[in-house]
This record gives C-alpha cells, sequence and structure tokens, in this order.
C-alpha cells in the first residue's frame, strides 16, 4: 500500500508517520473499512538500529504511528483493535550472527515502553526463535497488553534460521504468547501445510497472515487475487484457525474478500493435549518413549572438566556435547557449578556455545535460581530445569522460574528431611511438588519426577524401592520419571554391569528419561534395545541403523598400530591411532619428553613443508589435529598424576569488533596450542576494551587480532590503539586484506601471512 | 533452481594453487560437498529494475537506490535495466560450519571453502536462470558492491531494496559484513543488443595488491 503511495523500494516506512500522518491514517481507514478487526500500526522497523540514521528515535515515531492509529479508530464506522507491531530488528542475534540477547532484548524493550495507547502487541516475521523470544519476553515483563506472535516459514515448514513448527509452538506457548501462528513468505496455498501442522502442536489460537500467493521474481508482482485469496483463508478455517489476514501484496480488497469468504463460517475448536516435549529451535525431542540424557557436561569426580572450568576452556565443553551427542544422548545436562568460579557467567558461556554447535536441548543443572535464571533467558527453545525438590525454599524459587519461561522441571524426591525411606514418602513428595506446579498452571506433562538412585552397596533394599516408587508417581500422577542411572552401582566392582541392569529393570516400569553416560556403549545400547523389544522402534529401524549391516569398514591402514610411531600417526592423520600412541609413550616415557622429542619435532617438519608448498592447509590442519589429540591425552595424564604441564607462554587472540570471519583465527589457535602457548581465545566480533583487559589480567606478552575484511580493519587499528595506550605487549595482526606495509601503519608488529607463520612469531617473542 | 558445487573452484580456494589434493584427500572434500549440500537450503532473490544514469551513479528507478561511482557506469553502459540479486548459502552453511570447526578443524575449512564455492554456484545458477527469464536481451557479467569504485557501503540498501531480510535471511552487520557469510549480492547489466564482454580483470579490484591468488600468477574468478 506504501509503496502504492510513492514510497520507493528500500525506503523506511516508519518515517512516514511523522512526514505524511495523513497517508498512513487513510490507510488504516482502508482496512478497517474493509473489514479488518485488528489492525497494525505503521511501527514494523521502528527500532533503535534501523532508525539510527534518521536522527528520530523509537519513542518518536511509535508514539506518533500509535496516535494516528487511535485517530483512525475514531473516524471509522466500526470497531477495530490497533496492535504495536514489532518487526526482526534486522541483524542477527549470535550464534548465527554478532548480537547478544540482552542487546536484542533491550531493542524490543524501548518499542514496547512507547507503545502507550496500542491495545495489542504483535511480534511479526520472526525467523530466528531466540529473537521472538527476546522480543515476546520484552513484551511481558514490560506491559500488560495481549502478544501475539507470529513466524515466517518456508517451504521445507522451517524458517531461514531452521527453527521447526513444533519448537516454535512450545517455546512460544510456554513463555506466555496469547496467540502465535505464522506470516509473510508464501501464499496461502503454499502455507496451509505449515498451518495444519501448527494447529496440531498448540492449544493457543493461531493466526495465519500469508502473502498474496508468491511475486514474480523480476517484477515483484503477486499471483493470488482477492477472491482466490479470500476462499483460500476460509479454507482453513477448519483446521482451527482463529485470526486471519494479509501479509506482502494483499490490500484492503483482499480483506474485504476474506470477510465475504467467511461469512456464514465459526472458529471451530480444536482439541489439544499437551505433550511432554523439550526442544532446541531446530530439534523437538518429544518424550514419548525414553530419552538418553547424557550426565558428561559436569565436573563432579572429574579432574580434566574440573581444569577446563577454571580455564574457562569452552571448547572442551562442546567437545563433551558432541562426544555425547555421537554416542546416541538425545538430551544434554549442563552443570557447571565448581568452588571458586562465577557460575552464573560460566552458566551463560557453555550454554551459549553448546547451543552454537549443536541441536541437542539441554537440561540447565544448578541449585542456584540466578544462575537458572539467566540461562533461561538466553537458552533458544524449551529446555529441562534440573532441579526443584520438596522444600519450601526450592518450591518457591524454582516453580516460578519454571512457569515463566515455559521450561520443563525435574522433580526430586527429597526434602527438609532429606530422603524418604519409604515409597510412600517419596511419591508423598512427588505429589506435594505436583500439587504446587498445577496451583502456578504448569501442566502434569512438564514435570519429570526423580525418585533418586540410592547406592545398592550402601542400601540393598533401595533399588527396588526406587524403581517401585518410580512406577506409583507416573501411573498416579501422571508425570514422566528421570533417574541419575550410574550412582546405583558406587563402590562395587564391574560397576557398568548393574548400571545396564538397574537401567533396564527401570525402564520396564517407566522410566522415561535416564541420565546416564552415553558414552558407555552397553548403556545406550540397553536403552535401544529397550525401545526395539517395547515396539517403540517401529521396525527395528533405529536398532539396525545402529547396530546392523556393514561395520564401518575403516580403510585399513599401511601399518598396523603396534608398529606404527607416533610420526606416522601424525603425518596421515591418523588421530584415533596417534592419541592411542601417545597414552601407551605415556607408560614409560615422561609426558615432556613426547612433546619436545616427537610432536615438536613432526609439527616443524610439517610446517618447513607447508611453506615450501609440498603441503597444503588441509594437511597443516589435519596434523595439528592429530596433535592435538596427542595433548589431549597428555593433558589429562597430566591432571590425575597431579603434574601441571609447562606452559610456553600465554597469547590473547581474538577476530576484532566488527568482524565474524573467525575460521583463520581459530585455525592460529590450534596451532599454537599444538606448540604449547595456552591460547585464550576471545571469539569474534570483539570489543577492543575486552582484549585490552584481557591482555592485562594475564599479563601476556603477545596478542594477535584477525580481520577478513576492510571495513573491519578499523576495529583492528582501534584495539591496537587501545592495546598501546593501556599495556605493553607485542601485536601481530592476520587476515586477507592485510599486508604487511598495512600492518605497519596501523601499529602492528607483526604480520602474520598463515597460521604457520604466527607460530614463528610466538616463537621469537617468547624465545624459544 | 539446481545448483553446482564446484570442487575444483573449492580446492582453489583451499590453496592447492593448480594441483590436485590426493586420492585420501579429494574423498573427504567430496564426502564433506554431498553433506553440506544436503544441509543446507540455500535462498535466493532478483528484481529487474529499469536503471537511469545520474551524475553520481546509476539509479535504480522507483528506488533511491543510486550504485555510485564511474566504474557501474561504465559496466551498465548500453543498459537499460539491470537485475539487482542476492544468492545466499544460508545459516544452516555456517552452522555447519561452526559444527564441524568445532569436531574437526580440517573438515571445518573444507567446508567453508565449499561454501564458498556453493555460494559462486548459486550465482551462476541464478544468471542462467535470468538468462532463460529474459529470452532475446543480452547479460552483463556480475558486478558486486565492493568492486572498483563501487563502495560496500551501499550493501544495506541492497539489501533493504531486496527485502533480502525476510525472503532470504539475509542481513548485514554495522561493518557491512553480510550475514550469513556465505551470500553475494550481485548486479547484472541488461541490454537489447549485443554487450561488448570486457574482461574481468584485476586492475579494478581492490585486493589487488594483497590478493593471494594473484602473487602465485592466477586469478580468483573464472
Amino acid at each position: 500500500m506504501l509503496q502504492a503511495a510513492g514510497l520507493e523500494a528500500g525506503e523506511n516506512p516508519d518515517l512516514l508517520s511523522l512526514t505524511d500522518p495523513e497517508l498512513i491514517e487513510s490507510i488504516h481507514l482502508k482496512y478497517i473499512e474493509a473489514g479488518s478487526d485488528i489492525f497494525y500500526c505503521n511501527t514494523f522497523g521502528a527500532n533503535r538500529l534501523k532508525l539510527a540514521k534518521t536522527g528520530k528515535t523509537p519513542a518518536e515515531v511509535i508514539s506518533a504511528a500509535v496516535k494516528i492509529a487511535n485517530s483512525a479508530k475514531t473516524k471509522a464506522s466500526r470497531t477495530a483493535y490497533c496492535a504495536l507491531d514489532v518487526g526482526p530488528i534486522g541483524q542477527l542475534l549470535e550464534p548465527n550472527g554478532t548480537m547478544l540477547f540482552d542487546e536484542a532484548y533491550d531493542i524490543f524493550k524501548e518499542m514496547i515502553l512507547a507503545a502507550e495507547g496500542a491495545d495489542i502487541i504483535v511480534i511479526e516475521t520472526m525467523t530466528d526463535l531466540l529473537e521472538a523470544k527476546a522480543a515476546l519476553l520484552a513484551a511481558k515483563e514490560n506491559s500488560d497488553l495481549p502478544v501475539m506472535v507470529t513466524m515466517t516459514f518456508e517451504q521445507n515448514m522451517r524458517t531461514f534460521t531452521g527453527c521447526c513448527i513444533e519448537s516454535m509452538a512450545m517455546t512460544l506457548s510456554g513463555l506466555g504468547a496469547d496467540a502465535i501462528g505464522i506470516n509473510c513468505s508464501l501464499g496461502p496455498r503454499e502455507l496451509k501445510p505449515a498451518v495444519d501442522k501448527l494447529c496440531s502442536c498448540t492449544g493457543l489460537p493461531v493466526i495465519i497472515k500469508p502473502n498474496a500467493g508468491l511475486p514474480d521474481p523480476l517484477t515483484n508482482e503477486y499471483n493470488v487475487l482477492p477472491e482466490e485469496f479470500g476462499q483460500l483463508l476460509a479454507d482453513m478455517i477448519p483446521l482451527g484457525i482463529k485470526i486471519a489476514g494479509g501479509c506482502c501484496g494483499t490490500t484492503p480488497d483482499y480483506i474485504r474478500a476474506a470477510r465475504k469468504a467467511f461469512e456464514g463460517k465459526k472458529y471451530q475448536p480444536r482439541e489439544f493435549t499437551p505433550v511432554s516435549a523439550v526442544c532446541t529451535a531446530s530439534n523437538a525431542v518429544i518424550i514419548d518413549c525414553p530419552r538418553i540424557i547424557g550426565e558428561r557436561i559436569n565436573p563432579t569426580g572429574k579432574k580434566r572438566f574440573k581444569q577446563a572450568l577454571q580455564e574457562h576452556d569452552l571448547d572442551y565443553i562442546c567437545n563433551q556435547a558432541i562426544e555425547q551427542i555421537d554416542a546416541g544422548a538425545e538430551i544434554l545436562d549442563v552443570n557447571v557449578g565448581l568452588p571458586g568460579i562465577d557460575e552464573k557467567e560460566m552458566m551463560l558461556s557453555a550454554v551459549r556455545a553448546v547451543q552454537g554447535i549443536c541441536d541437542t536441548p539441554l537440561q540447565l543443572d544448578s541449585s542456584i535460581p540466578e544462575v537458572l535464571d539467566a540461562a533461561l533467558r538466553v537458552y533458544n527453545g524449551k529446555p529441562i530445569i534440573n532441579s526443584v525438590n520438596g522444600e519450601e525454599k526450592s518450591l518457591s524459587s524454582i516453580l516460578p522460574l519454571v512457569k515463566k519461561y515455559g521450561a520443563a522441571v525435574v522433580g526430586l524426591c527429597l526434602d527438609e528431611d532429606g530422603i524418604p525411606k519409604t515409597i510412600e514418602g517419596r511419591v508423598a513428595i512427588a505429589e506435594k511438588i505436583c500439587k504446587r506446579a498445577d496451583a502456578l498452571g504448569i501442566p502434569r506433562s512438564d514435570i519429570c519426577i526423580d525418585c533418586l538412585t540410592l547406592t545398592c552397596s550402601a542400601e540393598q533394599e533401595a533399588a527396588m524401592q526406587t524403581i517401585e516408587a518410580l512406577r506409583i508417581c507416573k501411573e498416579k500422577l501422571g508425570v514422566r520419571t528421570v533417574l541419575g542411572v550410574s550412582n546405583i552401582s558406587f563402590g562395587l566392582p564391574q560397576r557398568e554391569i548393574v548400571n545396564r541392569t538397574f537401567l533396564t529393570m527401570a525402564l520396564t516400569k517407566g522410566l522415561d528419561l535416564p541420565i546416564m553416560n552415553p558414552n558407555i556403549a552397553s548403556m545406550t545400547s540397553a536403552v535401544r534395545a529397550y525401545r526395539l523389544l517395547a515396539n517403540i522402534d517401529k521396525n527395528a529401524q533405529e536398532y539396525v541403523a545402529n547396530y546392523g549391516g556393514e561395520t564401518p569398514a575403516a580403510a585399513a591402514p599401511a601399518v598396523k598400530q603396534e608398529d606404527m610411531t607416533l610420526g606416522y600417526a601424525m603425518s596421515h592423520g591418523l588421530k584415533s591411532d596417534a592419541a592411542a600412541i601417545t597414552a601407551k609413550l605415556l607408560e614409560t616415557t615422561d609426558a615432556m619428553e613426547i612433546v619436545n622429542g616427537i610432536l615438536i619435532p613432526e609439527l616443524d617438519k610439517t610446517g618447513a613443508e607447508f611453506e615450501k608448498g609440498k603441503i597444503f592447509l588441509p594437511q597443516l590442519i589435519l596434523t595439528a589435529g592429530v596433535a592435538q589429540s596427542c595433548f589431549e591425552v597428555i593433558k589429562e595424564h597430566l591432571s590425575k598424576t597431579g603434574g601441571g604441564g609447562v606452559s610456553n607462554g600465554t597469547i590473547v587472540i581474538c577476530t576484532v569488533k566488527g568482524d565474524v570471519h573467525d575460521i583463520g583465527k581459530n585455525i592460529v589457535k590450534v596451532l599454537l596450542e599444538n606448540y604449547g602457548y595456552t591460547v585464550i581465545d576471545l571469539g569474534k566480533d570483539v570489543d577492543p576494551m575486552l582484549v585490552v583487559k584481557t591482555a592485562k589480567e594475564h599479563n601476556v606478552k603477545l596478542v594477535g587480532l584477525s580481520a577478513l575484511m576492510t571495513t573491519t580493519l578499523k576495529g583492528m587499528e582501534e584495539t591496537i590503539r587501545l592495546l598501546r595506550e593501556n599495556h605493553q605487549c607485542k601485536v601481530m595482526v592476520g587476515g586477507a586484506v592485510l599486508t604487511p606495509d598495512y600492518a605497519q601503519q596501523i601499529g602492528a608488529d607483526y604480520y602474520a601471512k598463515d597460521a604457520k607463520q604466527s607460530c614463528d612469531i610466538a616463537k621469537e617473542v617468547f624465545g624459544q | 533452481m539446481d545448483y553446482e558445487i564446484n570442487i575444483a573452484e573449492a580446492v582453489r580456494y583451499m590453496g592447492y594453487g593448480g594441483l590436485t589434493p590426493d586420492e585420501g584427500q579429494m574423498k573427504l572434500i567430496a564426502d564433506c560437498a554431498a553433506e553440506l549440500k544436503e544441509y543446507i537450503k540455500p535462498a535466493w532473490i532478483y528484481r529487474l529494475f529499469p536503471i537511469e544514469e545520474t551524475a553520481d551513479g546509476v539509479l535504480l528507478r522507483g528506488t533511491s537506490l543510486t550504485l555510485g561511482g564511474s566504474d557501474i557506469k561504465e559496466h551498465l553502459a548500453g543498459c537499460h535495466s539491470c537485475v539487482l540479486f542476492c544468492a545466499t548459502a544460508g545459516a544452516k552453511a555456517d552452522e555447519l560450519i561452526r559444527m564441524k570447526e568445532k569436531e574437526d578443524m580440517v573438515q571445518g575449512y573444507i567446508t567453508d571453502c565449499l561454501a564458498s564455492a556453493a555460494a559462486e554456484g548459486l550465482c551462476d545458477a541464478l544468471e542462467a536462470e535470468l538468462a532463460d527469464k529474459l529470452p532475446g536481451k543480452y547479460l552483463t557479467w556480475r558486478y558486486s558492491p565492493g568492486y572498483g569504485d563501487l563502495s560496500l557501503e551501499v550493501q544495506p540498501k541492497v539489501l533493504a531494496v531486496l527485502e533480502a531480510g525476510k525472503r532470504a535471511g539475509v542481513s548485514c552487520t554495522d561493518s557491512l559484513l553480510m550475514i550469513p557469510r556465505k551470500t553475494v549480492t550481485a548486479v547484472i547489466g541488461v541490454s537489447d543488443t549485443p554487450i561488448v564482454k570486457k574482461r574481468q580483470g584485476c586492475s579494478k579490484c581492490n585486493m589487488k595488491d594483497k590478493c593471494t591468488f594473484r602473487k602465485a600468477g592466477e586469478h580468483c574468478g573464472s
């Protein structure tokens, strides 16, 4: 409509509320008179980022827009409600982009606070579930108005960022949206399957606001005319939609036609029973059969993990996640509590890092409500909270979080008096937790009761009691059940036998969520075999896929492992062989001797070949990756034997402010670590002051900066300038657009043309 | 739209020069390419605009977008219209690279180079589609912001005109980087008469003094 009225493509339409209020009002009136019950204010892009270059604030633009809408309402011949229209920020949140959750929240909050006079808040055209969540939380926390949220799906029923309909429905419903739906991208015909799916996934009113068909790519003209559009919308009434409208390419004629097509037709209520499920944006895990929760992201009893937490080593945590997922974990428990570290900061970092590299839902595990609250905000999807228990303090602090963020929760059968000895005692606590949850409106499907596994060697009668309590809770309370399995065998020999049998026994009595170590093959296979025998794994598909058919034919190395040298394994990229040989060597050889006598010379050799152009970057990285797995074995060994390991020096590296291309920096990191340097990796798009602060805090002698684009070189220059003012150190720079001359010009000490050279520079600086 | 990932091109991005990786490496690269193609969901949009030359550059009529500079004027000389387009390997490509990097840096690096080749492949496919949709017209090669004296500053406006945010999931940071990372925007001139194809030489390229391809006596494009 605005473009038809003369707005040029690419121009900011929001400013028209200030420059041409009559035009905007006349358009509102046309829609109301055509039959719109809800109309959107001209505020879609009125956020501080999109308005930045206009000199106008969101408050000015939004209050003008709402004023126009209200004026239109008074002039119209029929009643209509005006909605504050909140569109995407225009910049992507991490991990796709660089924006942080809190920043997005703040931008939306500013819009919400300016919406005085609107009747409804509409969040629309969202493709990133986390951005939709930021907007919805901002609306719920700063306004009492009803909130509708619609997202934009493509033909494959996913958004551009991969969000699926199930995840969207359960996340936004849980967060308290009043209606949810789909808008933009496609026409009503193409969107029907998505609408059908959404109607089956939520009990909330469903909104559908399609485009006028598909645009001609060359001319941008849409291919569905008003009558057909109205009819196609009316055809969706039987699916259970409640609110319908038009997006791109539609006009008041389309609304009039829809109104006409709806005549004599009524909203058809749907039956909806909530299901037990958790999700990330792109992966919904329905708890309709036993699902494996991986327990390994937890420092309890693990020296190497504790060390990783103390060193803020997020790569280590991510690797723990990947390893468990590969082994069969379907949900990951995340516990990063350790005395002496800032658990809230660590939890936030861990959640952001893990959800950036996998789509497995998380179970947020902490006893501190503030830690959980922080993690719940930034989590992209619906998580499980681990845990609440029967103590008053826990019930009153944890359950409100469960409700507010729409999470699932683990309920532990213990209270002020400890773990009840009897079955009845545990069931009674489970019941108490359920009743308190009921009162807050938390559905039973979101409660997972943990009847608690006690150590069998200490209390032998307890195992059967736990299983019996679990059975009763599930039957009587209609909840899901969860158990940490491994504790059962503590203090016994051959623990795996006991764990596996206990797991199987509990599964037959209704255990839904075993918390266990999925890396132990016999445990994961027990769950898979159970799913087969219980007729859940139809036609044994999953079972056969995992255990049947061809055993992966590992390309037989020309040399057997027994005869292989570490050097051979490294140059041939044989990671697991190299790790095994290193472990074997450690039995007889000093760790530092392996490092200095074998690993480093081998790396030097590879580096030299790379410089001569005999091998290329992929092979250099390959060898470095193998070396990394050897170093991991050595690290593990040292942390067990108490040896500290020697660092050749500490280096801070990052991709500078404004830049998101970090693969080069990541390759440099691997190589530097190989040469025994402690690398503090600040990531990408890093604030210059954070570099300075970190460099000072650790008193580092060398800082490495990376930038790919001409436009981000100023971020590099700024970082160097601030470093010079605040800290004495050498700076090396690298990246596609840099040259030795330019490096010198912006004040760097060294230009590294590739990852190999950055290692040479480090050697020079640290004098080895 | 069907597109190809040109593996030879990706191998060049990996730094192999004119050489071919050994059999094991080639197998790994082929596996990564198959996985990438399966995993990503590319998107593209294009639109035809009549153009007029102005004092500062070329104006796309019906928009307030002027492609500034003399190089673009020269590029579009003799054209009455141009097609503005955006093609992206999508957020899933960035995601896969991110995941691979954590799991295995070699595969991460290979996938990164393959995703660049995928974006190029999309552009090629898109060009072929345009030739189909515009029978009897002559098209220039594609010209992107940042090339010659067409400033990168124009990028946000290009994306806004194409509504690339909602139609392809592409956005632009303050420092003018496009996200998803493997994204190309470009202009193709449309003429009724044959266009004298000027070679896409390195002399107009802003990377000419820094380019590693050029130092090795090669060039980046085809």
